[in-house]
């Protein structure tokens, strides 16, 4: 199971390349954590904007910053090379004329292929969950908006597929089992070794689609006030609504003037925004971000929100 | 006498057991071309990226594809006969 026992509170934040989304999480990350909850923030994004934020250095390894407060950035390529030459490796286990096929050739192209990268997000995402048992709460800093919204997809897209190859595996099976019958009167055939693993995928891409949909899941949706970032807002609350995961708050970043306000409410429940006033200085540096969050902590409480947005 | 009995009887039940196992793989024949074509249509949905064919999430095919070797043999031998699918249908139907 990605989530038994314990479970932390999981916050993603998404939104359009540079509405400040980075910013964003590493501010809530450490409100949780000078609230006294054990926080564990994660860098989705292939920009990494957190090492600037923090001003350190980051890896697969959650680093302490401060009490409360780890920070780890995952590493997409790490993950794309140790799931194909996990792949790889089981080929050559299971394969009897595995050289015959050329498939190492293959494999080179591979981690360039399209759908890869969401599913380096997918595993390693699985994995801080598995790891993760002893955290109160867990970020997500996630990629721009067209990898995150595939992100989220791939577990539903999956699981369409994986129905429609078990129906056609399900008939193979069931005319194997015949032909076992006809020709040596009984049917004691082996299991099935695709459809048990269909099986497998199945249960795993059903529980991670329970996950973005679990109450302790929040997604938070970061923009600014422009046009352009509301109809990309719009769009991504559309496309969220359509795999059923809800948007828990509207963070509009960056904010100079009311202007634009009143646009974002017409669009989005008044009651869910968040709104963050553009900072005076640069947020850069542990100080500078914990000197915000102090002055913006009444924002802040909203990240804990008792009930979602009605789709 | 006896022993002629004997070996009469061992020829009798290999013959039973010949005919019965030629009755058999003839009336599966056809059935195990069909899942050789069924085979064939699931390797391509999963393995279609090799050959250029709308796949799925390319990790379904990773996942899988461990364990697909005889799909994998399949659909490989299935591109020496494509040139001539009739023959090959025409073959399992036992028509010359």
């Amino acid at each position: 199971m990605i989530r038994e026992g314990l479970k932390p509170d999981i916050h993603f934040f998404i939104g359009k390349g540079g509405v400040g989304k980075s910013t964003t999480s590493a501010l809530a990350a450490l409100y949780f954590a000078r609230s006294g909850r054990k926080t564990l923030l994660v860098s989705m994004d292939p920009a990494h904007n957190q090492r600037d934020l923090f001003e350190a250095d980051f890896s697969e390894k959650p680093k302490k910053m401060g009490q409360n407060l780890a920070v780890k950035e995952v590493d997409s390529d790490y993950w794309i090379n140790r799931y194909l030459s996990e792949t790889r490796e089981q080929i050559r286990k299971t394969y009897i004329y595995e050289s015959a096929f050329n498939l190492q050739k293959h494999f080179k192209v591979l981690q360039f292929a399209p759908g890869l990268e969401e599913y380096a997000l997918l595993m390693a995402f699985e994995n801080v969950l598995s790891h993760g048992s002893d955290r109160d709460v867990i970020i997500f800093d996630m990629a721009p908006t067209a990898l995150s919204l595939r992100f989220f997809s791939l577990p539903g897209v999956s699981l369409v597929w994986l129905k429609e190859l078990l129906t056609l595996r399900d008939l193979i099976c069931e005319k194997k089992e015949i032909i076992s019958k006809i020709r040596i009167g009984s049917c004691e055939l082996e299991r099935d070794r695709v459809k048990q693993k269909i099986g497998t995928l199945t249960a795993r891409h059903t529980r991670l689609q329970q996950c973005f949909a679990d109450d302790a899941t929040h997604v938070h949706l970061v923009m600014n006030a422009d046009r352009l970032s509301l109809s990309e807002a719009v769009r991504i609350h559309r496309q969220l609504s359509d795999i059923h995961i809800p948007i828990d708050r509207v963070v509009v970043n960056k904010l100079k003037t009311d202007d634009g306000i009143a646009a974002i409410a017409e669009r989005f429940e008044p009651d869910r925004m968040s709104l963050l006033p553009m900072a005076a200085n640069d947020l850069v540096g542990l100080a500078a971000l914990q000197a915000y969050v102090e002055v913006q902590r009444a924002v802040f409480q909203g990240f804990m929100p008792a009930r979602r947005m009605v789709n | 006498m006896d022993s002629m009995i004997e070996k009469f009887k061992a020829k009798a039940v290999e013959l039973w057991k010949s005919a019965d196992v030629a009755a058999r793989g003839k009336a599966s024949d056809l059935l195990d071309h069909e899942v050789g074509e069924l085979e064939n249509i699931f390797a391509l949905l999963v393995l279609g990226v090799f050959v250029g064919l709308p796949s799925p999430p390319v990790q379904i095919t990773l996942e899988l594809i461990p364990e697909m070797e005889r799909e994998l043999c399949l659909m490989i031998s299935k591109v020496a006969t494509a040139h001539d699918p009739l023959g090959e249908l025409f073959a399992a139907l036992g028509i010359d």
